[in-house]
């Protein structure tokens, strides 16, 4: 096991009280990000493939849905949800969410609960 | 629209065909006939904001509906003996066993010497159960030793049979290892008194079989060493140490079969050293050159020590041959211009179904008429294998995090996932976590067709666009030409151009384009990335490329230690860099870096005001940005970029005519280029994290440019093709295609 491949390398504890960092993310889930947020963020998309949930595209460039990796190969690639993403902000947000509630088990406060 | 594109899936027979020669399709679908078109591309990229999918619709004599079969891949590779019944146990002794080194055990139970057959219930069998217990079967009867293997622990594993006393023993021997003691297991069964042992069917290693139709199951995944069958009773430690290399003349007695898989170690053969010459041949490439059993580590190289390297490493989902039946024969008219072909395969009904769209690519290259243009483009089809089926986007874990967003999945990632018999590419690992050391066309490769995943064959169809823009006449061939035929295969051409990412090159290869270069052949590198992996194609295989990773380089997978060297050809499959015959001393440039964030552009530098690169500029500024733009990736300089660098070959007299700036810190060093991890490595801090766009002349009046990017090519087309970087190429082009020598600068 290597530094890359190891899905447990990373050592970052996400802090929930760090809103601020929430916020951050919220006003530009794309964009370029504080050297913290990015080792939130690095913590957030590291780890073993499998459960990790993905956009499956489903018009390049213009409709996501959300998927996940199942735990064994050859195994059906169902949709997470019925929701249809047609912009890559509000998709990357939306996962943002649900990895913030199952990595520190809080959940956020109502203003940061919906959309962009 | 959301396109269906693996309704139909196929493969050719041949990855390149020359105009007036034949090619066959395999082809495969749930639905039962299928309408085929011929198109040749000329931009490939269906992606609406770039040049857009522009193809010529060709008239062929296989146009129209023809019927389709379902077709079943079956992965797993093994070994397959024909046997004329010697292998059935008989008389009062027999017994069987050979070294083990599991992999991976999990779900159903896997086959090591075998001629059983789960459809008929006949035959025996040594196998792993799926908690890695040893079993014996006869039969219908399963015997289990109640103890379990261990994953990458070699072991010995064994039985007897005495068919006279009714009994049998079943072993396994776990040799001492580093500061662990040798463990031995064995336990003793009655037999029943009748026992199918025969199931008329040929003896397996490393599978068992399915049914009597030659459709094998229960694939090993580990290696295994040294099988060996014996017709008496002999203890397992005794048939472990047996002396199995008869001496010329010496009787072995009682020595039924004794496979050495040291023994043509480069071939699909395997070579029963008894003398019953039960040799086998190799189903679905597993890898060979592998590290046996009583490897010391005191050599890396199989060819020196081949008894150190008798093992073989199967694997349940390898694949080379998908061995589908034939659906139809294209006769390749001889007036064909050469390119990239694709079927397109649609539904046959009369009803519409628009969203349904599949392709089969090949390439058409030179015939024996074809009359030659001055300029040849040299396809990258060996980096298309070795990307083909990638799917790093579903299981790598640092994959996420290189991308910096939440990974999109196209729908053929999704079908990946969910039939992952098609195999995947040299960057993706097996089952077990080794890497995957082979990637064939011999079976569907959804990455290498139009709608698929861009990278390589896609991007570089933005470079045949852009010469059919600027009605310049080139030719195409792939790398396998070159592979095969070496410097004959350029030898036509005045200039010769290697697209986006010429990144795995064979021996052939490297050194037909030195010499073609040497020869007075001008060469446009127009990629990034390039002449990085020393690779071979299989002798045995030719459709296989072969990759093994070294012990550096930018890569997914390590190879295990002593394993580096190529089993088909035995040379060090590593870094080219490593072979002493870095990028640079071909082309100038050499890998550097990647860029995971923002793409940007080139500067001019004061080599550029050399009057020998003075042409190159003609019609641009000074000081101008070159490709601060491009399609897709938004600049001329990124995704994977490379650097000039003398002490890695570059010749002295090249010049540096322009270098990339504004990088940032998503621009990272590929790792062979640091020896101490330390701040200061990435794209805002190193000068040595860079592209370089470079220029030299050769002997007998060649040249050599080479922009050191991938995404130079993404940029030619910007601005309905008027920019900058779409000039310079225009002039290197028209420059290179000039019969007037180029004049080599007195060197000092």
């Amino acid at each position: 096991m290597d530094h890359t491949s190891d899905p447990n390398a990373l050592r970052y504890v996400i802090d929930p009280q760090r809103l601020d960092l929430v916020e951050e993310f919220r006003k530009s889930p794309l964009g370029v990000h504080s050297a913290e947020l990015r080792k939130m963020l690095a913590k957030m998309r590291w780890g073993k493939a499998q459960g990790r949930l993905v956009l499956i595209v489903l018009e390049a460039g213009k409709a996501w849905r959300l998927s996940r990796i199942p735990e064994r190969r050859g195994d059906p690639m169902p949709f997470v949800d019925d929701r249809i993403f047609t912009s890559l902000s509000e998709a990357e947000w939306h996962v943002f969410k649900i990895r913030w509630q199952a990595m520190t088990g809080q959940t956020l406060p109502p203003e940061y609960q919906g959309d962009l | 629209m959301i396109y269906k594109t693996n309704e139909y899936l196929g493969y050719p027979d041949r990855i390149s065909v020359p105009a007036g020669e034949t090619v066959k399709f395999q082809l495969s679908s749930r639905r039962d006939a299928v309408k085929v078109e011929v198109l040749r591309l000329r931009c490939g990229d269906v992606d609406v904001n770039g040049p857009g999918f522009k193809y010529d619709l060709m008239d062929s004599a296989i146009d129209g509906v023809h019927a389709c079969l379902d077709q079943e891949i079956r992965p797993g590779s093994c070994a397959v003996i024909e046997h004329g019944g010697t292998l059935v146990p008989s008389g009062n002794g027999w017994s069987f066993g050979c070294y083990i080194y599991p992999t991976h055990i999990a779900d159903n139970g896997r086959g090591i010497m075998s001629n059983w057959c789960e459809t008929t219930g006949q035959g025996y069998a040594l196998e792993l159960d799926s908690e890695g217990r040893p079993v014996l079967r006869l039969g219908s009867t399963c015997l289990t030793l109640d103890v379990k293997v261990r994953e990458r622990v070699w072991s010995f594993i064994s039985a007897t049979l005495d068919l006279a006393k009714k009994t049998a023993r079943l072993s396994l021997i776990v040799p001492a290892d580093g500061t662990r003691p040798a463990a031995a297991h064995a336990k003793s069964f009655a037999l029943p008194d009748v026992l199918p042992l025969d199931s008329g069917l040929d003896f397996l290693i490393a599978a068992h079989h399915l049914d009597p139709a030659n459709r094998y199951t229960a694939h090993f995944d580990g290696k295994i060493e040294a099988p060996r069958i014996v017709s008496s009773s002999l203890e397992a430690e005794a048939l472990r140490v047996l002396d199995c290399q008869p001496r010329t003349g010496a009787a072995a007695p009682g020595l039924v079969a004794f496979w050495d898989f040291g023994d043509g170690i480069t071939t699909l053969d395997i070579k029963d050293l008894s003398a019953n010459c039960l040799h086998g041949r190799l189903h679905q490439l597993p890898r060979r050159g592998v590290t046996g059993f009583f490897w010391s580590g005191a050599v890396h190289d199989f060819r020196l020590a081949p008894r150190e390297y008798a093992a073989i490493h199967f694997h349940s989902d390898d694949i080379y041959d998908c061995q589908w039946q034939t659906t139809f024969t294209l006769d390749v008219p001889a007036d064909w211009r050469t390119g990239v072909y694709a079927l397109r395969l649609t539904p046959a009904g009369d009803e519409p179904e628009p969203d349904c769209e599949s392709y089969v690519t090949f390439f058409v290259t030179p015939g024996k008429q074809t009359k030659r243009a001055d300029l040849v483009v040299v396809l990258s089809v060996a980096t298309y294998l070795a990307y083909a089926n990638s799917a790093l986007r579903l299981y790598q874990v640092h994959f996420e995090t290189l991308m910096e967003h939440v990974l999109w999945l196209p729908l053929d990632d999704v079908y990946m996932q969910e039939h992952p018999q098609i195999g995947q590419s040299t960057y993706d690992s097996h089952v077990d976590g080794s890497g995957r050391a082979y990637s064939s066309w011999l079976r569907p490769v959804l990455s290498m067709r139009p709608r698929g995943y861009w990278f390589n064959m896609i991007n570089d169809t933005h470079i045949l666009d852009w010469l059919e823009e600027k009605g310049i006449a080139y030719d195409v061939i792939t790398d396998v030409e070159l592979d095969r035929e070496g410097a004959r295969a350029l030898r036509p051409y005045r200039a010769m151009m290697t697209p986006t990412h010429a990144e795995y090159y064979s021996f052939n290869m490297m050194n037909g384009i030195m010499d073609y270069q040497n020869g007075g052949g001008r060469h446009i590198s127009m990629g990034g990335n390039a002449f990085y992996w020393r690779c071979g194609f299989h002798p045995a295989a030719p459709a296989a490329l072969e990759v093994r990773r070294g012990m550096a380089g930018t890569r997914t997978w390590e190879s295990e230690p002593g394993e580096v060297h190529l089993a088909g050809t035995g040379e060090p499959g590593a870094l080219w860099r490593h072979s002493g015959f870095a990028p640079q001393k071909l082309v100038g440039t050499g890998f550097s870096a990647m860029i995971n964030d923002t793409c940007t552009y080139y500067v001019r530098t004061p080599d550029s005001e050399d009057p020998r690169a003075a042409f190159i500029f003609e019609g641009t500024g000074r000081h101008e940005r070159f490709g601060d733009f491009g399609f897709r990736y938004g600049g001329a300089v990124g995704s994977e970029i490379d650097r000039l660098d003398y002490d890695l070959g570059t010749p002295r007299h090249a010049l540096l005519i322009a270098t990339s700036e504004g990088l940032g810190a998503g621009a990272l060093p590929t790792p062979e280029e640091f020896r101490t991890m330390v701040d200061g490595l990435d794209g805002t801090q190193n000068a040595l994290v860079r592209a370089d766009m470079v220029f030299f002349e050769t002997g007998n009046g060649g040249a050599v440019f080479a922009s050191g990017s991938i995404t130079f090519g993404m940029s030619l087309g910007h601005n309905n093709y008027d920019n900058n970087i779409s000039t310079i190429t225009l002039n290197v082009v028209k420059r290179f295609l000039d019969p007037e020598p180029f004049v080599l600068p007195a060197l000092t």
